[in-house]
């Protein structure tokens, strides 16, 4: 009788014997810490990396990536100071504004051996002008780059700009060994990178990275033996990994709302230790200001006031994503300023009534969501209801899932009366949040034929805008946010975006390790990630 | 004609069609690809780059050509064995293919195997007392593995055995820690090559766990086809004429179905097999993606997300061929093990 049981006894025996090898220990419930003492630390994300080549990095994954392996000219603060990192000091600019004069660091030499310096930075400047998918955001301000000394860079600009330590803190500005990439000059080299960061790549697929410490790293060196990346496919993946103790450290990006809760509840028990970063995302909803309704400004300010922004919050993210009233996020700006309209349905219903509906009159108002992202659907949902609450007499929302290729595509053709978007600035400056939704560089009267704004959906400008925009290029200091403060105040009496809510990016780790740092843009610190003593 | 000739006719005519069929699929993803709303420079660019960079773009990648002009072009790679590059990794797609297609048939094969074991056992169990216990069980495993939705059976195994009991990794093909073994890409044989090399079996150990969970719930899901099936021929072939022949002959049971009926009855499961192959060979989309398992099916589905052109069309057009390649394959042995087939 006892040989039935054979098979299983040898199923479970299996099992077992593999244990060990890279899982939890214990068929219990999930216990907190379950890290591998010495071995490399496991940090799990959602994003898959295609290529970890600078000039072709463009996702979050690629670029958490490449900030462990490489090293910018200028690094942000947590507060968005700019710190020089192979730059030796601050950039030095010419009288008339377009040149720029970069010392560069003497100690430093690539993953590969050699030594970096000034033609190393040129070479990779120069490939990523030539073949970057991002190049246009140097493009548009660096004319050219030149070696001016062994260890000194010079930039040549198209006009005078304030924000160039931001810009050159972008990653995808990183150096990458001539040498190494010499039959790459013109190409991408997807699966390698030969750089100066505090990590070297030592194995790279799509699905998983890993990191070791660089021994000759001419900064500080990393806090733990070494780092693997693993992508997981969905949010309960995720969740499970960081339950069972599979992974070590996890990121919130693609974690899904109600499982970020979840690890936020375990972490004030103690069970995990939390780490957040600068709020840097934001989400909006674009109105087509060229195209009724939204043509008739005083509809827009009633839409604007019957944004119940702290209910969608506690709804979709349970408080999680903090309601937004700038188009500029606070950790940007350095102030929360709330410009935008607050909540209130009896201003929403005067203004509604004004532009002739409640009476008998219902505006049926079509928004646009992408289907692909869970809280942008829980978003629409939840305003849907609020307003058939609120208003239900003047407006109803029809909402209308699309995929976001699809959305993104048809964006700038003026498809959407109403669309909910997210942005996120591509250096830490309002300058960022503010050109990308407002330029215009055709209008008529406050329609906005060509540029940022009518790619943005929106279709709005100002008479008037476009001139302040281009001055404030060409301030400093506090003139220059006085300025950009200005134009965001201008975009929020015309309400041709309603800013809703801002994402924070979080980290947890079992408690065995230290909490989880973020840098000004961002991105987890990998190389702080440590185990406690 | 004798049968040899025949069936050598058979296999020509077979394959001489597997061209055009290449041929129409190739074309229909190709235009299909170009009618779909999106656009590759979106992808790679995003949607704020200056039209200058986009145009430049549009140009390297061929895009502002003519209609007509890019699928020439597109058919004479295609001849060529030339399947282009991923307009956003530049990786070319065989390799990108080669690193993903073996990935999907180690999950495939392995679940078709357990699959195959799990479900005709339980089929074959209930024939010694046909609408007895054990026979409506079997029906009622077969019908109820079959509907079960394959991305709520999978996410609910993965929770039990994951998340809550701990004993299998939640996804991903290859333990993080260590790194994953060199050779074919079937991570199962060059784990147990390399373990039989140095002695080291973590390997084999790592991969067979991460296999169990995905490989396991696509068997469970498909092992319901091969239990009706085989039961279904099998009392067939057990109430045809030749098997009570053999029992008036006075053949022991055992011997009545174990050498007359099952051969019979396992020539329709062979059939059914050869198409559950093809089919997976395309990779099970909703177990790859609720394991985050690294295969083909999980791979396409990001490239058409990106608008990656010629991805999508390199992975629908290898796979396409190896779908129509085991199809006739399936086709042929099944004309070689029955007699009754006619060309």
């Amino acid at each position: 009788m006892c040989t039935h049981w054979l098979p299983l006894l040898a199923a479970a025996l299996v099992l077992a014997g593999c244990r060990g090898a890279d899982g939890p220990g214990a068929a219990a419930p999930p216990q907190p810490s379950r890290s591998r003492p010495g071995s490399d630390l496991v940090v799990a994300t959602s994003a898959r990396v295609g290529s970890v080549d600078p000039v072709r990095a463009s996702t979050f994954g690629a670029t958490q990536l490449l900030s462990a392996l490489g090293d910018p000219l200028y690094r942000l603060g947590d507060d968005g100071s700019v710190q020089p990192a192979l730059a030796a000091d601050v950039p030095r600019v010419s009288s008339d504004g377009l040149t720029v004069t970069i010392p560069l660091r003497r100690d430093v030499l690539f993953h590969d051996g050699t030594r970096f310096d000034a033609d190393a930075m040129v070479f990779s400047l120069e490939r990523f002008l030539a073949i970057g998918t991002l190049s246009y955001l140097l493009d548009e301000r660096i004319e050219a780059v030149r070696a001016s000394g062994s260890h000194e860079l010079e930039l040549r600009l198209r006009r005078p700009t304030t924000v160039l330590p931001q810009l050159l803190s972008t990653i995808n500005l990183t150096p990458v060994s001539p040498k190494a990439y010499r039959d790459h000059s013109d190409r991408a080299l997807s699966d390698r990178f030969v750089g100066t960061g505090p990590y070297r790549l030592s194995f790279f697929s799509d699905q998983q990275q890993r990191l070791e410490p660089f021994e000759r790293y001419w900064g500080e060196r990393p806090r733990n033996a070494g780092i693997v990346l693993v992508s997981l496919g969905n949010s309960t993946a995720l969740f499970g990994a960081m339950g069972s103790g599979e992974v070590d450290v996890l990121l919130s990006t693609g974690l899904h709302e109600d499982h970020q809760q979840a690890l936020e509840r375990r972490a004030e028990q103690g069970d995990l230790r939390e780490g957040q970063g600068p709020a840097l995302e934001i989400g909006y909803i674009t109105l087509h200001t060229q195209q009724p309704p939204f043509r008739d400004p005083a509809l827009r300010q009633a839409l604007a006031h019957s944004l119940d922004r702290q209910l969608i919050s506690e709804r979709v993210s349970q408080g999680l994503r903090s309601p937004l009233r700038d188009l500029v996020p606070p950790a940007v700006s350095g102030t929360t300023r709330q410009i935008w309209p607050a909540y209130s349905p009896d201003t929403a219903r005067k203004l509604f009534r004004q532009a002739g509906y409640c009476d008998g009159t219902v505006l049926e108002l079509p928004l646009t969501f992408r289907s692909n992202i869970p809280s942008d659907r829980l978003m629409v949902l939840t305003w849907q209801a609020q307003l058939a609450r609120d208003l239900g007499d003047c407006i109803v929302l029809q909402p209308n899932g699309m995929e976001s290729t699809t959305v993104y595509r048809q964006l700038g053709e003026g498809a959407f009366a109403a669309v909910m978007l997210d942005w996120r600035g591509a250096v830490r400056d309002p300058e960022a949040y503010l050109f990308p939704l407002l330029s215009c560089s055709e209008a008529e009267g406050e329609h906005c034929l060509r540029g940022e704004s009518a790619l943005s959906g929106s279709f709005w400008t100002a008479p008037g805008l476009q001139e302040e925009l281009l001055r404030s290029e060409a301030l400093a200091g506090a003139e220059r946010l006085a300025l950009l403060q200005r134009i965001e105040e201008r975009t929020a009496a015309a309400a041709p975006y309603l800013p809703l809510w801002l994402v924070t990016p979080r980290a947890w780790a079992q408690p065995g390790l230290a909490t989880p740092r973020f840098d000004g843009n961002g991105r987890l610190l990998l190389q702080d990630l440590q185990r406690l003593p | 004609m004798s049968r040899r000739r025949a069936l050598a006719r058979y296999l020509a005519a077979r394959l001489a069609l597997v061209p055009v069929m290449l041929w129409l699929i190739a074309s229909l993803v190709f235009l299909l690809l170009r009618v779909a709303p999106g656009d590759p420079v979106d992808a790679v660019l995003g949607t704020r780059a200056p039209e200058a960079t986009r145009a430049a773009l549009r140009s390297q990648l061929g895009l502002d050509q003519p209609l007509p002009q890019q699928y020439g072009q597109f058919l004479v790679d295609l001849l060529r064995g030339d399947l282009g590059e991923s307009l956003n990794s530049q990786e070319p797609v065989g390799r990108i293919i080669g690193q993903s297609l073996p990935a999907s048939m180690e999950l495939g094969l392995t679940a078709l195997l357990l699959a195959a074991l799990l479900g005709l056992a339980v089929g074959f169990s209930g024939i010694a007392r046909p609408e007895g216990k054990l026979d409506l069980s079997g029906r009622l495993y077969g019908i109820g593995t079959y509907a079960l939705p394959p991305f709520w059976a999978a996410m609910v195994v993965q929770l039990i055995f994951a998340v809550w009991l701990g004993w299998l990794p939640v996804g991903g093909r290859f333990p993080p820690t260590l790194l994953p073994p060199q050779g074919s890409g079937f991570y199962l044989l060059d784990s147990l090559q390399s373990g039989l090399r140095s002695g080291q079996w973590q390997q084999l150990g790592g991969t067979i766990r991460h296999l169990l969970l995905p490989a396991g719930t696509l068997a469970l899901l498909l092992s319901g086809i091969f239990t009706n099936a085989l039961r279904l021929n099998l009392r067939r072939a057990l109430g045809s004429d030749y098997v009570e022949a053999a029992r008036s002959r006075g053949l022991g049971e055992a011997r009545v179905v174990l050498r007359h009926a099952l051969p019979n009855a396992l020539l329709p499961v062979l059939t059914i097999t050869g198409i559950t192959v093809a089919s997976l060979i395309g990779g099970a989309l909703l177990i790859e993606v609720t394991y985050s398992w690294p295969g083909i099916a999980a791979r396409l589905q990001e490239a058409i997300a990106q608008r990656d052109y010629p991805l999508v069309q390199g992975i629908v057009v290898v796979v396409a061929a190896l779908v129509v390649l085991v199809t006739v394959v399936v086709d042929l042995l099944v004309a070689l093990l029955d007699p009754r087939i006619r060309f």
